[in-house]
């Protein structure tokens, strides 16, 4: 179950990097929230396209085996780190850049 | 796998494209600003790229994942990386900043944050 463990890790890196490193603060932001739930359906269609026409597979030893829209749930979490991350630098590139 | 008809190689292609063409069209509609700023969404991405593709060559080498070759274009980028799996690492960083952008500007939150 690596894929599981990466995974989980990519989000803790992702919000350690938004709270204490780059202080973007972005998930006490409702902004990012509402970013993350428009973008959300979207990763679910996506995942369903890549995962139902097997255009990507994964090893079932690297995984938990529990699934939503075709896709490993690992997805979700790997989703979410890099949303986080890429708003968290953006915004912390754009303060710089501003002041 | 899918049968190898030369359309199928543009399966996972054809998802990208889709995701980008999203991503232009909030920025053009809402006017995001987003072009204006490429600077800062390079540096962004560049550090996206980074620790995503480091992730992806890994998986790949381990076999975590893998690719059904008759749905992809066939390109391989360094440390046999689908040239998608590149592109996707690009292009949702871009959708999701333009997202952002016009959240922010619908809403009217933040106005003191760039």
């Amino acid at each position: 179950m690596i894929y599981s463990d990466i995974a989980l890790d990519a989000v803790l890196i992702a919000v350690i990097f938004d709270l204490f490193i780059l202080r973007s603060q972005m998930v006490t932001r409702g902004l990012f929230w509402l970013s993350y739930g428009l973008i959300l359906p979207f990763q679910l269609l996506t995942n369903w396209w890549l995962t139902s026409k097997l255009i990507v597979m994964y090893t079932p030893a690297s995984i938990i085996g529990r699934r939503l829209a075709g896709a490993p749930i690992e997805d979700l979490l790997f989703g979410f780190s890099m949303i986080l991350l890429t708003l968290s630098l953006w915004d912390y590139f754009s303060n710089r850049a501003q002041s | 796998m899918g049968e190898d008809w030369p359309m199928n190689h543009l399966h996972y292609i054809g998802v990208l494209l889709f995701i980008g063409l999203c991503g232009v069209g909030v920025n053009v509609f809402f006017k995001t600003g987003l072009a204006r700023r490429w600077r800062i969404f390079l540096i962004t991405d560049l550090l996206i790229l980074a620790l995503y593709t480091a992730w992806d060559s890994w998986a790949i080498y381990k076999r975590n994942w893998y690719f059904d070759p008759a749905q992809i274009l066939g390109a391989k980028v360094l440390f046999s990386i689908p040239i998608e799996e590149i592109l996707f690492f690009i292009v949702v960083p871009f959708t999701t900043v333009a997202t952002y952008l016009a959240l922010k500007k619908l809403t009217g939150w933040e106005r003191d944050r760039k």
